[in-house]
């Protein structure tokens, strides 16, 4: 017992270091792939024909392929074609283009769910199609994806945790390094899988407040 | 809810027990790999008629994948020698060079050759052999870079990348980073050497620390250039790392290695791989 | 040309790193196949000491990365037994997806109307004779499109067993970037065998869909 004591004195501040850097990739990424994912959603239900196939064709690649292949790509792949990204934002547009795919079909399917009624009521009024997705459709859509958009969220914590295979100290980072150094593999790995809980816990009980106050009675359908 | 939250705090509390329990126990006391047996050690492999060892098959021109697929290199040529001799199959396994001792210790390797050096810290872990080679390390950067470095301490301040699980990477860590010469977000821990190779020579980091030989190779590879080779960074030389009490298999590997260094076998083999 | 003859290497070396993945995804499904349908009856049908069980797997297992299961399973099962990283690391993902299969599963049986439970106890049958030849085979069909789902997400999170050494699509295109030193090459022709691998199960899922799902 007392060994493991000494060993967690040695192990946590870098454990909680890792955790940083694992809470800021999650969270630029997740912004990222929402900045994608909104216009990406919205161009691929209501852009001409061409576009809606040049993004399905996106959405296709980056959910057909595993994450770390593409990460990989981007970090080791493209210097040879010129563009050194650094190692963290490596990270955060592959983590942000590929969680901008997943993102993009959740708002699809609730731009769709909105209901075509709506929109052809909107353009016999005379608005033009803009217009009516701007301040019609989009906003209800809006928040029938959220459920979707806080699964998106915890997904994303754990997504981060292949980063640490380009050399990013996260969390996992860490881990490996600290795990070699005191060749204390499993208790290291265990405690570093509380720390995952903790932080997939504390975000789906903060994204569950959130959707409680923006929750519309009657829209979603939702029974919490 | 109540009982949610109840029931996870439960689990994390178990989770910690459990890995306190596995912490305390090193594996050399749980069953499977227990030293007792090791003085059989020998023996088994005899009997099994091959020996299974673990590499990390990305350092040439020590250990690395050609194009059929098969392992090549300096180690790769020596421990088939050293099979033969003993008169068993090699059977080789490829690892991240991190999980090469844990797999020893938990007996799912009954050698390892991976250019590794006999630390303090991994003695107490696991037994190895009289060396079969010395070893050099090397700081290698960008072919356009303006370092000029007369001694290891002159990387301070830069950005460095290293291979986890490495002498090397510990030698940073505690003359670099542990003496405030070099800040710790400076410092990089590649799974593999050649990709730390490919991070210099693209401009992500300004240096690399690993063994001589490879460091060549791979700046050859990648475009780069040595700017120091030095033996004060390394804490001894290259041998072969087997399970703890494993009496008998040093015994009759350090014989071999022995012969093998005076009757030139060794030798051989370094020529043969284009080392020194 | 150099670059071809490049790519015909790259090509061919990373393809024989693709039987390795199938290998993988299939082991990895079928554990998860045993242990999501053994959670998720447990958690329907099971009493409390059952029930608590497989909540706690299937919370717990879910919250972590998938790729930090591997590692701790990896090293716990090689304490106990002597399997080869192949062994060892699809048994950690089938363990993982398992959690997720449990969840599928889950719904899926309370999907199937409980009046079929209570007829089935009412005749006398057992309750696990009920769910044998009643409840389950009705189950498996209401599951199948998200089982399909997670089908493919096994499959692409496949490829992190290459952290323990398994020598699939990802480790190959690592070896062979080592040596050819195109690194842009060797990963865009594993991202390619990836795309044509989920498009050929995604197709070969919906066909089995199409012909045996049930839908209440």
């Amino acid at each position: 017992m007392e060994a493991f004591v000494q060993l967690l004195n040695n192990v946590l501040p870098s454990l909680l270091q890792g955790v940083g850097v694992t809470l800021q990739i999650a969270a630029v990424s997740l912004l990222l792939g929402m900045a994608i994912g909104l216009p990406v959603g919205v161009g691929r239900v209501y852009g001409p024909r061409w576009l809606q196939r040049a993004l399905a064709a996106y959405i296709t690649l980056f959910q057909g392929t595993p994450l770390l292949i593409q990460l990989f790509l981007v970090y080791y792949g493209l210097p040879d074609l010129g563009l050194t990204l650094g190692r963290m934002e490596a990270a955060f547009l592959t983590l942000g283009l590929n969680s901008g795919a997943y993102q993009a079909e959740y708002l699809r399917g609730a731009l769709q769910s909105v209901g075509e009624g709506q929109m052809t009521a909107a353009r016999a009024i005379g608005m033009s199609k803009w217009l009516a997705v701007r301040s019609i459709i989009l906003p209800q859509a809006l928040r029938l994806v959220l459920p979707a958009w806080s699964n998106e969220a915890i997904a994303m914590l754990k997504y981060t945790a292949v980063v640490f295979l380009i050399a990013v100290p996260d969390l996992m980072g860490q881990a490996k390094i600290l795990s070699s150094r005191y060749f204390a593999p499993i208790p290291i790995y265990m405690i570093v899988a509380v720390f995952y809980i903790v932080l997939v816990g504390a975000t789906y009980l903060l994204l569950r407040q959130l959707e409680r106050k923006l929750h519309i009675p009657g829209l979603t359908g939702e029974t919490h | 809810m109540k009982k949610h939250i109840v029931m996870s705090m439960l689990l994390i509390a178990a989770l910690l027990a459990l890995s306190a329990c596995t912490a305390v126990q090193p594996a050399a006391q749980q069953p499977g790999a227990a030293p007792a047996e090791g003085s059989g050690k020998l023996a088994q492999i005899k009997a099994a008629g091959k020996i299974v060892v673990g590499t990390s098959a990305d350092y040439p021109p020590y250990e690395s994948i050609d194009a059929d697929g098969n392992f090549v290199g300096f180690d790769m040529d020596l421990i088939r020698a050293i099979g033969e001799r003993l008169g068993v199959e090699v059977e080789i396994q490829d690892m991240p060079f991190d999980s090469l001792i844990a797999a020893l210790q938990e007996g799912k390797l009954d050698a390892v050759i991976a250019a590794m050096q006999a630390t303090a810290e991994r003695e107490e872990k696991v037994d190895f052999t009289i060396p079969y080679r010395m070893t050099k390390d090397a700081f290698a950067a960008a072919q356009n870079s303006t370092l000029v470095m007369e001694k290891p301490e002159d990387a301070a301040g830069h950005s460095i990348g290293v291979q986890t699980g490495t002498v090397q990477e510990r030698w940073v860590q505690e003359n670099l980073v542990a003496t405030g010469l070099t800040p710790a977000d400076k410092v990089f821990s590649y799974e593999r050497a050649d990709q730390a190779a490919l991070d210099v020579a693209n401009g992500r980091i300004e240096l690399l620390l690993m063994d001589a030989e490879p460091a060549m190779e791979l700046a050859k590879q990648t475009g780069l250039k040595i700017l120091l080779i030095t033996e004060s960074t390394a804490e001894g030389g290259k041998s072969i790392a087997i399970p703890k009490g494993a009496s008998d298999l040093k015994a009759e590997l350090d014989r071999i290695i022995q012969e093998m260094l005076e009757d030139g076998t060794i030798q051989r083999i370094q020529e043969a791989n284009g080392l020194p | 040309m150099d670059f071809v003859q490049n790519l015909v290497t790259t090509f061919n070396f990373i393809l024989q790193g693709v039987w390795v993945t199938i290998g993988v995804t299939l082991v990895a499904l079928s554990v998860g196949l045993v242990f999501g349908v053994a959670m998720a009856m447990a958690r329907v049908y099971g009493n409390s000491f059952l029930q608590a069980v497989a909540a706690v797997y299937s919370v717990i297992v879910r919250a972590v990365p998938v790729v930090v299961i591997i590692f701790i399973l990896f090293f716990v099962i090689a304490r106990f037994v002597n399997l080869s990283p192949f062994w060892a690391g699809s048994l950690a993902l089938g363990f993982a997806s398992g959690a997720y299969q449990s969840e599928i599963f889950r719904g899926a049986f309370q999907a199937v109307p409980p009046g079929q439970m209570i007829a089935a106890r009412a005749i006398g049958m057992s309750k696990l004779q009920a769910i044998q030849s009643i409840i389950l085979p009705q189950a498996v069909r209401l599951a199948l499109p998200a089982w399909g789902n997670e089908a493919t997400l096994v499959l692409k999170d496949s490829t992190l067993v290459f952290v323990v050494g398994v020598p699939e699509i990802l480790r190959r295109a690592q070896q062979v970037s080592a040596r050819t030193l195109e690194p842009f090459m060797a990963f865009s022709v594993a991202m390619l065998l990836y795309l044509i691998l989920t498009l050929v199960t995604t197709q070969v899922l919906q066909w089995f869909e199409r012909r045996y799902r049930l839908q209440m």
